[in-house]
């Protein structure tokens, strides 16, 4: 009988203790007139660099916003977690952001299979998500939602874009050297979808795993075709070491290798040499500063804010991103979400690389994408590359809204 | 410290405790996802302990079981519109079918041996889902398992009120410790228990040792498909990292860092690294050293893990 008496009034102390610890969680009330917006960014993981970069352009954005008042003195805030660029984390980074931050807003991701599995958990709460990296599905139905923005490009209209500009230029003969996952299938499938209807002749479609290291065996084969152009389409890591072999065969003599995109953060990495003479796209380069006044205006705040260095693509889009929700909810004159969406839908922008527009029917921003080729080394570490030709922003060079499953 | 009759009692009353323990425990969480994710991944810890901790069995391929499990959810309710409960059935009996088909090759290994070949058929399971895009989504992944709406008849629970989706999860867990805590105290928990400790007397007692290990393996598969189950409609996608080789390691990582082969640990060390894990994170991005020296630090000072000693301690 004694111990048992003891015994209940231990678990009755642990349970009141319990509830005690519990209770800074209840109390802790959040202020409900800030605007925050969530930013789940891969930090950790192999594109922590761009995250980084990403959150530096954000804070830009926010910054912005406050310094001119805010929204009638509401103040903007970000909210960054890290998704370790992992799509469970970041669904559960996302749930997290809305139901105990209570993000008005989530913007960020660095990754196909990430970004939908934000979208698909920001969507089922009925709250707007700004997406910032490469998807062709995210605007497209079953995916797609009326919460669904996408700030980032799509593989359609990059590898379109570099495509275009590069089986005009440097010839008909085409080998394609991709890694075998999502995003170079994609990549491949809009580089030939453009080709089509110039007439390219593709002499072979050869695939890599990925994280390749030794790419000696396929290398000579690809020099034996006598391609034009070599349509290199892998990612990071495997970009560096196939791009340096391939300088070490000399291969750059015969034929130009083109990517679909080229990264600054990844060219910085490397060094000059694997990269020179390459083409490819990005959605954004701060050397295009000379011709565009936004441009100037952003890099200017960033190396003010960052020792004087520039900003780099990825980094660009979670600026826009952000400062495309914030002016969706200035012009909506609160964070009310059908009022945002109403406000963002068919808005015509320019806020660091020219005119832009989030297309009313899918919310996909219609923007320029920049042709650029690889320098040689030069005076200033942050001159990499040359703008060789901009494809304005042009809803047609996107895939219809019909043909994404839209009425 | 404690009497011992206390906790001998605790002990036959495990499974009230539990739930007991599990009505309160959203609200000492910073936020009720992570407690909902801790309830999940505690149950797959729980289902792999099952094999390592109590048959002494270590595989390296029980992703292929969560993420199965979550899978046949996710693409019972997609692709075959069966309702939620459904899928909660199909993932349980596809995650011992799972089990079924690789303990079929696994458990005529030991050792070292066992864990590579479970982790090899768990890589085939990874690739499968990988390249059948129609089917999985592929890379990335299945989506779109929504759940919004549980119509009980007599009321409709709202499930993405976060607390709600906490006690509809909470709910199966606690169905799942029932049912493991009888087979834990039943005869076939103890001829799993006489296997690990001795074999070959085991089977000089007459106990077929095979077959305990491969009714054991499937068991496991079952808790671990459900774990899965859970997930698909906590986080209404399935990632095709569910099936990656790293959801292996993190529940042995778990089981260890809890205490292996007691009841709970798996549960302890699921929450002890995903709430390091969710804090750390948030204020600095090098959060991987700090579980990673905890877990050094665990295995170090507490080889029996943190429940495992909580235990101990008590017991003596």
């Amino acid at each position: 009988m004694e111990t048992s008496k003891k015994a209940a009034v231990t678990r009755r102390t642990l349970l009141a203790a319990s509830s005690l610890l519990a209770m800074p969680s209840i109390v802790r009330a959040q202020s409900a007139d800030t605007i925050k917006i969530g930013f789940p960014v891969p930090l950790t993981g192999p594109y922590g660099t761009e995250a980084k970069d990403q959150v530096a352009c954000a804070q830009i954005a926010i910054a912005e916003f406050n310094e001119a008042g805010g929204l009638n003195g509401r103040k903007a805030e970000l909210l960054v977690r890290d998704d370790k660029l992992d799509p469970g984390e970041a669904a559960t980074r996302t749930i997290e952001l809305i139901e105990k931050d209570g993000a008005n807003f989530i913007c960020g991701s660095l990754s196909a299979a990430v970004q939908l599995a934000v979208n698909n958990v920001a969507k089922q709460r009925g709250v707007i998500y700004n997406s910032i990296s490469q998807s062709d599905q995210i605007a497209a139905l079953p995916d797609w939602s009326k919460t669904t923005f996408h700030e980032g490009m799509t593989p359609h209209l990059t590898a379109g874009a570099v495509g275009r500009y590069a089986f005009s230029k440097y010839g008909k003969k085409v080998v394609f050297l991709q890694a075998d996952y999502a995003y170079g299938h994609e990549m491949v499938a809009g580089f030939k979808a453009v080709g089509e209807k110039m007439g390219i002749e593709v002499l072979a479609d050869l695939r890599h795993p990925l994280g390749a290291t030794d790419f000696s065996t396929l290398l000579p084969r690809i020099q034996s075709l006598k391609p034009d152009i070599l349509v290199l389409v892998n990612f990071g890591r495997d970009q560096q070491i196939s791009l340096k072999q391939a300088t070490d065969f000399g291969l750059k003599k015969t034929t130009k290798i083109v990517a679909p995109v080229l990264l600054y953060t990844a060219r910085q990495a490397a060094g000059e040499k694997a990269f020179e003479g390459v083409v490819g796209g990005t959605s954004y380069y701060w050397g295009i500063e000379s011709t565009v006044p936004t441009a100037k205006a952003f890099n200017d705040r960033y190396r003010k804010a960052n020792e004087g260095r520039v900003p780099s693509d990825y980094g660009a889009l979670g600026y826009a991103g952000v400062r495309a929700l914030l002016e969706g909810a200035r012009r909506a004159g609160g964070t009310d979400t059908a009022k945002v969406i109403a406000a963002l839908e068919g808005l015509k922008y320019d806020f660091y690389k020219g005119a832009q527009e989030i297309r009313a029917c899918d919310h996909q921003a219609v923007q320029p994408v920049f042709i650029i080729e690889s320098k040689a080394a030069g005076a200033n570490p942050n001159d990499v590359f040359n703008v060789i030709s901009t494809d304005a922003a042009n809803a047609d060079n996107l895939v219809s809204c019909k043909d994404e499953g839209h009425v | 410290m404690l009497n011992p009759d206390f906790v001998a009692r605790c002990k036959q009353h495990r499974v009230i405790l539990a739930v007991a323990f599990l009505l309160i425990f959203p609200l000492l969480m910073p936020f009720k996802a992570i407690a909902v994710n801790i309830l999940i991944y505690g149950l797959y810890a729980l289902g792999f302990n099952m094999l390592f901790g109590t048959l002494g069995l270590l595989s390296f391929g029980h992703a292929a079981l969560f993420g199965g499990g979550a899978y046949a959810c996710g693409l019972a309710m997609i692709r075959l519109g069966l309702p939620w409960w459904m899928g909660i059935v199909c993932a349980v009996v596809i995650g011992m079918a799972l089990a079924a088909i690789i303990g079929a090759f696994a458990i005529r290994t030991r050792g070292i041996y066992f864990a590579m070949v479970t982790m090899a058929l768990a890589q085939c399971v990874y690739f499968i889902s990988d390249q059948w895009v129609s089917l999985t989504g592929g890379e990335n992944g299945l989506r779109d398992v929504t759940l919004t709406k549980i119509d009980l008849g007599i009321t409709t629970l709202n499930f993405v009120d976060p607390l709600t989706r906490y006690y509809v999860v909470a709910f199966f867990v606690a169905i799942a410790l029932f049912v493991l805590s009888r087979i834990l105290a039943s005869p076939f928990g103890a001829a799993m228990e006489a296997v690990r400790e001795n074999e070959a007397r085991a089977r000089a007692c007459g106990y077929d040792v095979r077959a305990t290990r491969y009714l054991a393996f499937i068991l496991s598969g079952g808790f671990c498909g459900l774990a899965g189950a859970l997930q698909a409609l906590h986080l209404s996608i399935v990632p095709l990292e569910t099936l990656a080789i790293a959801n292996s390691g993190l529940v042995v990582m778990m089981s260890l860092l809890g205490g292996m082969g007691t009841f709970f640990g798996p549960f302890v060390g699921a929450g002890v690294f995903l709430l390091l894990e969710n804090l750390v994170s948030l204020w600095t991005v090098h959060w991987q050293i700090f579980v990673g020296a905890a877990f050094v630090a665990c295995v170090l000072f507490f080889p029996r893990g943190i429940w495992g000693t909580i235990l101990l301690g008590r017991g003596r």
